[in-house]
């Protein structure tokens, strides 16, 4: 077992734990977008971040990817890590404000402003979707292509995948929401999954004012635009 | 060659190749690195073999062609064994020449390298600044040996180091060795190499460990690791086996970008040699160790020199770091034990084993130990590699071997570590150049690239270039640092625009700072460090940007818009005039200068000129166009008639009075401003005329005295009463004028007073301050001078002095006495010119220390000589004098004329609530020209110290509008806004002429001897056919934002946007 120290209180763990999980464990809450249970750690979205070590060596690190070490000293919510992630929280909304995700996010970390020009993309590359077909579906249809700027997610060759069973998993873990309803058109296609689960409100005309088991979602908003 | 089987056998052939080399053999070294191919070394290859052969001189010139010596910046270079000449930028056909030389023991001088400093030839490449200052233990093989050839490297001693180390046999030895020496990782870092290979020994072995090279070096204008991997790739694979040895790894890898094919070939040739003979693969030298390197190739993905990326990058994944721990020294390639190190690590393992890890750490300073190569580039004199022992200070990189600036601009900073690294401002070059110094400056050494910046460039720009590269090479995988450095960009962009606020500049250094804290890769880690290290020691210059809407280094183009006007000070349309008179359009010429600029007579003749130092035409190898001819051109042809000034009647204005103390180019340009508006403006002038400087200080035969006048009859109207000798505390007081019903003041007095020297029996007569002197002649025509003249000082007060005195009766000879050299002289660099031309003596290097005399009078000066020592801070070389070198230089008159500075002295009651330093300048807003006291202005010389026509004309501008916003009860301060050229001159294109390849004109002067003796104006005007022709070699900076603006209103279809 290994013995740490999170903001104070100490704690045993497996070896192998991960801050987060160790954190969790103890009941300290720890925003993340990319991280979810039965998929690989990634480190993406840079909201799980705590602080290790004293000053002035400490230093901040994902807690979703960082093991346990045995005596480390962990803060989860030091004036650091506070300014840390709410400067992500910050770029997010300027990013991909109609998440309702994000929006609640930034709600509970008291961001109610951002200041950087207003964007408004349907992705922020947290990579769920990616390790879902990879590895909970064992599709591998999906990955990340480019760098930098120039990143982002789609099939091999932006081409419809062969190998993609339409299966809906990405769409269902994608918290920047619009992922899931707005790749209706073929030449977007991210694997087409999107055409198996149509969402009912794009086909008012059939289903009328039907409930949206999509919740949250905006396709229809955007549609109507 | 067969193989070889042990390190006998190994010994033996370097001993057999070391005899069988003939020292005496004359040899030409030709350097053919990249840098070298660029500059066209392959044609002299060429032509020397081709030489070679058909002079059949086989047996007696070898030739070696070798990698990078560092000196690029003289490429194609030649050295010659065992002479040691070094004969730079070569053209392809000298190589005959030098090889028939070095036949015949002969030397080709005007081939040699020339000092720039001293001027002389260096006749032995030992007497070379650049390569003296260095320590060249990795570089200095790159010369001796073909990288293409392992026996000349087995001859200088190569694998020796690996032999010695499998004798031993012993890893643990090798270890402590390696951590004896204090060796740190190159690639930036600096993690102890010796800690990292007992890391890794540590680990179990059974399914092997990697040995990696980390060549993927991407940082812009860093080319260190090409230098070794081009031109000594053996010296990096005796690094990985005795890495090998050391930490029992298996195999190795050496991942080297795509971009270096030179360096690939090199490498390939290299492990293919080495494994013939025996160096590499199975059964090394027969000690049954087992050790074979593959080659990888980097896409060129800046962020696989990133450790854990480039290990994923081997493994054929995306390159993206991943989280550390697990550390690639536990887990690595395929998951096994991994240790990476850069190229010059593992080239500087084997010199430990050849020079003892003792001597080895004896090298630099404790903890820093070793050389360090950089690659210096940027806007300094010597381009090269440079290998320095850590701990030397950066001045030394920068003054010794870099040569100094390239350019007349000064250095202002030099960037270190690449995109990753910081800027380090010029007043820090002491600082020792070592891990923990750069990072404690906010920079990192990084790999090694070093970029020298000067006053031309903005530095606002420079985080703008590393950020829109780091944005590009960011993996993108950790959102802090995606997004983090595409924001940071855009933040940079508007200001570069001018087009942020100081809120956003906050924003800016907080997000810096987050995305350094939050990021998972060095990379993300260091993103902010051009953002963070330039707010830090050049955050003026972002406020300039945001506030004064003003690149200040004329280098951000949506600030400076044509060049030409943003250099003046009053916003003169140069480029608007210049193609007015291209067309013939004199009068609309006139007009264009006149609206911006009451003197224009005036400057044309004693103009500075900022415009021409900043005209793009005169970038790199070209000439600035000459502007300040063409504006003579103008004002001697159009009667100023044609230009009408408007008149705005305001009724807060229409009326009110207003007094301007100084009837000089300051207070006159106030004056005709402020009447223009309706107000009643009284002029105090000291002297029996007008004019100030222009007429008391600046010498006729620059600046006819009917010139002066003219101009300023012309500006006084109604509405100006002129009084001459009216002096402010003699004849009237501040308070007085307050009381007397003036609602404003401007004081404009400038500064009439030379500073002394300050040293004994200056008061001797016969010893005359500068402007007393000048003002006497100007004014009342006495001619003071006499016998032999000498004049202290090297700005533009001096030069005149020294003409004015030459061109009086009674005077044998003028000698003027500067301090420092001819370069750094503050005057204007044509007036020294024609002053020299006209005969005066300019004696260099000299301080006066003492003045002697003969019953009061004097006598002469006694001097000390000087050498040029280390830069000041105004960046030039401070005079150091040299003991024992005093000397007397005879004179019978002596004119002080080192500076001027206002008389406050004798105003200073009634001043309440007027700041001044000393005695000597008022201090006023640098905006308003307010001083402390409501209603009081202050502007010009008075203000500044001795300045130019034009700043005095544009703080007389300045203040005419901070007066009326002050009659207006307005607040006086008005938000700063871009200057861009806006109206559309139809260019007249001419295709027959290259305006690149037209040469400046010179203006028309009449000749030395004729005008020595007399006061008629030197220059000429040029003529109608010169005039166009100047003006058509005017680059039209203005259309890109004309021409656009122009084509929309006419329906015409926009230019296409050139891409860069």
């Amino acid at each position: 077992m290994i013995k740490l120290t999170i903001n104070g209180l100490p704690v045993e763990v497996e070896p192998g734990t991960t801050l987060l999980e160790a954190a969790t464990h103890l009941g300290f809450p720890i925003p993340t977008l990319c991280h979810m249970e039965g998929l690989s750690p990634y480190g993406a979205c840079r909201l799980c971040l705590v602080e290790i070590g004293t000053a002035p060596r400490s230093r901040l690190v994902s807690s979703c990817t960082y093991p346990a070490e045995e005596g480390m000293v962990v803060r989860t919510a030091s004036s650091r890590v506070v300014r840390a992630r709410r400067m992500m929280i910050e770029l997010l909304l300027a990013t991909c404000p109609q998440s309702k995700v994000i929006q609640d996010l930034a709600s509970a970390h008291g961001v109610n402003q951002q200041r950087f020009k207003q964007e408004h993309e349907d992705c922020i590359l947290c990579g769920l979707c990616v390790r879902m077909c990879n590895e909970q579906m064992m599709a591998g249809a999906i990955g990340f292509s480019g760098r930098g700027e120039r990143r982002k997610l789609g099939t091999p060759f932006d081409i419809k995948s062969e190998v993609c069973r339409q299966c809906g998993g990405c769409m269902y873990v994608c918290p920047a929401c619009q992922l899931r309803c707005t790749y209706t058109e073929p030449d977007k296609a991210v694997c087409g999954g999107c055409q198996n689960l149509q969402p009912p409100c794009l086909e008012k005309e059939k289903f009328d004012d039907m409930m949206c088991y999509m919740s949250p979602c905006v396709a229809c908003e955007i549609e109507k635009r | 060659m067969a193989r070889l089987e042990s390190t006998q056998d190994l010994r033996q052939l370097a001993g057999m190749l070391a005899s069988d080399k003939d020292g005496t053999r004359p040899r030409i070294v030709i350097c053919a690195g990249t840098a070298c191919q660029a500059s066209g070394v392959n044609e002299v290859i060429r032509i020397a073999k081709k030489h070679i052969i058909q002079k059949d001189l086989h047996g007696k010139v070898g030739l070696r062609i070798t990698g990078c010596h560092g000196f690029c910046e003289m490429g194609p270079f030649v050295l010659t064994e065992p002479q040691g000449a070094f004969y730079v930028h070569l053209v392809p056909l000298d190589v005959e020449r030098i090889i028939d030389a070095l036949v015949e023991g002969a030397v080709i001088e005007e081939l040699l390298y020339t000092d720039p400093v001293s001027g002389k030839k260096c006749r032995t490449v030992d007497e070379i600044p650049f390569f003296t200052h260095q320590q060249r233990t990795l570089l200095g093989q790159n010369q001796k040996m073909d990288p293409i050839r392992i026996h000349d490297c087995i001859a200088q001693g190569g694998y020796g180091s690996l032999a010695d180390v499998l004798d031993r046999g012993d890893a643990r030895w090798v270890l402590d060795q390696v951590k004896a020496s204090g060796l740190r990782g190159r690639g930036g870092a600096g993690f102890p190499t010796g800690v990292k290979w007992e890391m890794l020994a540590a680990e179990p072995s059974r399914r092997g460990k990697f040995l990696v090279c980390n060549a993927d070096e991407g940082d812009p204008g860093a080319y260190m690791d090409e230098g070794i991997l081009e031109g000594n790739p053996h010296s990096i694979l005796e690094g990985m086996l005795i890495g090998a040895v050391a930490t029992g790894a298996t195999e190795g890898v050496i991942y080297v970008r795509a971009e270096y094919p030179l360096a690939i070939k090199h490498l390939t040739i290299a492990l293919r040699q080495a494994r013939e003979f025996g160096l590499l693969g199975k059964d090394i030298l027969g000690t049954r160790m087992d050790f074979d390197i593959s080659l990888v190739r980097g896409a060129g993905a800046f962020v696989c020199g990133e450790e854990t990326a480039l290990i994923r990058s081997i493994e054929g994944k995306t390159g993206e770091p991943r989280q550390r721990p697990p550390y690639p020294v536990k887990s690595g390639i395929e998951g096994k034990p991994t240790a990476i190190n850069n190229v010059e690590t593992w080239a500087n393992v084997p010199v430990i084993f050849r020079m003892g890890a003792k001597a080895y750490s004896r090298i630099g300073t404790p903890g820093n130990s070793g050389t360090k190569i950089f690659s210096l580039v940027g806007k300094i004199k010597n381009t090269g590699l440079v290998e320095v022992p850590m701990g030397v200070p950066l001045g030394t990189i920068i003054h010794e071997i870099g040569g100094g600036p390239s350019g007349t601009a000064r250095i202002k900073a030099v960037q270190t570590g690449g995109p990753s690294g910081g800027c380090i401002p010029a007043d820090m070059f002491d600082l020792p150049i070592d891990y923990d110094s750069l990072a404690s400056a906010g920079s990192i050494m990084g790999s090694g690239g070093m970029i020298v910046m000067d006053e031309n460039t903005c530095m606002v720009d420079v985080a703008r270039y590393y950020m829109a590269f780091l944005k590009d090479e960011s993996c993108g995988k950790c959102f802090s640092c995606r997004k983090g450095t595409q924001r940071m960009y855009e933040i940079l962009d508007d200001v570069t625009r001018g087009e942020a606020t100081l809120e956003d500049l906050d924003l800016l250094e907080e997000l810096a700072v987050v995305v350094k804290d939050a990021s998972m890769c060095g990379l993300g880690q260091t993103a902010s460090n051009p953002v963070l290290s330039t707010l830090r020691y050049f955050r003026d210059e972002y406020v300039e940007h945001i506030v004064d809407k003003r690149c200040r280094a004329f280098v951000c183009k949506n600030l400076t818009g044509a060049p030409c006007q943003a250099a003046c000070p009053v916003g003169t349309e140069a480029w608007r005039y210049v193609a007015h008179i291209r067309r013939g359009e004199y009068e609309q010429a006139y007009r264009v200068i006149r609206e911006a600029n009451p003197f224009p007579s005036v400057c044309a003749r004693v103009c500075n000129h900022p415009c021409e130092a900043r005209c793009r035409a005169g970038g790199a190898d070209g000439e600035a166009v000459a502007i300040r001819a063409l504006k003579r051109f103008v004002t001697d042809r159009v009667d100023p008639s044609v230009y009408v000034p408007e008149r705005i009647d305001d009724e807060k204005l229409r009326g009110r009075r207003v007094a301007v103390v100084g009837a000089g180019p300051a207070g006159l340009t106030a004056a005709h401003m402020l009447s223009l508006r309706g107000v009643k403006v009284t002029v105090f002038e000291a002297e029996h005329v007008p004019g100030g400087m222009l007429r008391t200080a600046i010498p006729p035969y620059r600046l006819p005295h009917d010139v002066v006048t003219k101009e300023i009859e012309a500006l006084i109207d109604g509405n100006i009463t002129l009084l001459c000798d009216r002096k402010l505390g003699r004849d009237v007081t501040l308070d007085g004028l307050l009381a007397e019903g003036f609602d404003a003041v401007y004081l404009a007095m400038g500064a009439h007073k030379s500073r002394h020297l300050g040293i004994a029996g200056e008061d001797a007569a016969g010893v005359i301050p500068g402007i007393v002197f000048l003002e006497a002649f100007n004014v009342k025509g006495e001619k003071l001078a006499t016998g032999n003249v000498g004049v202290v000082g090297g700005g533009n007060s001096a030069v005149d002095a020294a003409r004015t005195a030459l061109r009086q009766p009674g005077v044998k000879n003028v000698t003027i006495l500067y301090r420092r050299t001819r370069e750094e002289m503050p005057a204007f660099a044509d007036e020294v010119e024609a002053a020299i031309e006209e005969g005066v003596k300019l004696v260099t290097l000299v301080t006066p220390i003492e003045v002697l005399s003969e019953k009061g009078r004097l006598t002469g000066l006694v001097c000390i000589t000087n050498t040029l020592g280390e830069p000041d801070s105004s960046g030039r070389r401070r005079p150091v004098p040299v003991d024992g070198s005093e000397h007397v230089v005879a004179l019978d008159t002596l004119i002080v004329a080192i500076s001027e500075s206002a008389e406050l002295d004798r105003l200073v009651e009634g001043w309440s609530g007027i700041e001044a330093e000393g005695t000597e300048r008022i201090r006023a807003d640098r905006k308003t020209q307010a001083t402390g006291r409501p209603g009081v202005f202050a502007g010009g010389d008075v203000v500044t110290g001795p300045n130019t026509v034009i700043d005095a004309i544009a703080a007389g501008k300045k203040a005419a509008v901070a007066i009326a916003r002050h009659l207006r009860g307005e607040e006086l301060e008005t938000p700063a806004t871009r200057k861009l050229p806006e109206v559309f001159v139809p260019p007249i294109e001419d295709a027959s002429a290259d305006p690149a390849q037209a040469k400046r004109v010179t203006m028309p002067a009449i000749l030395p001897d004729t005008r020595r003796r007399s006061f008629t104006e030197v220059e000429l005007s040029l003529s109608e056919e010169e005039a166009i022709r100047e003006a058509s070699r005017c680059l039209r900076c203005d259309l890109e934002f004309t021409r656009p603006a122009a084509e929309k209103a006419s329906g015409l279809p926009p230019v296409e946007e050139q891409t860069a």
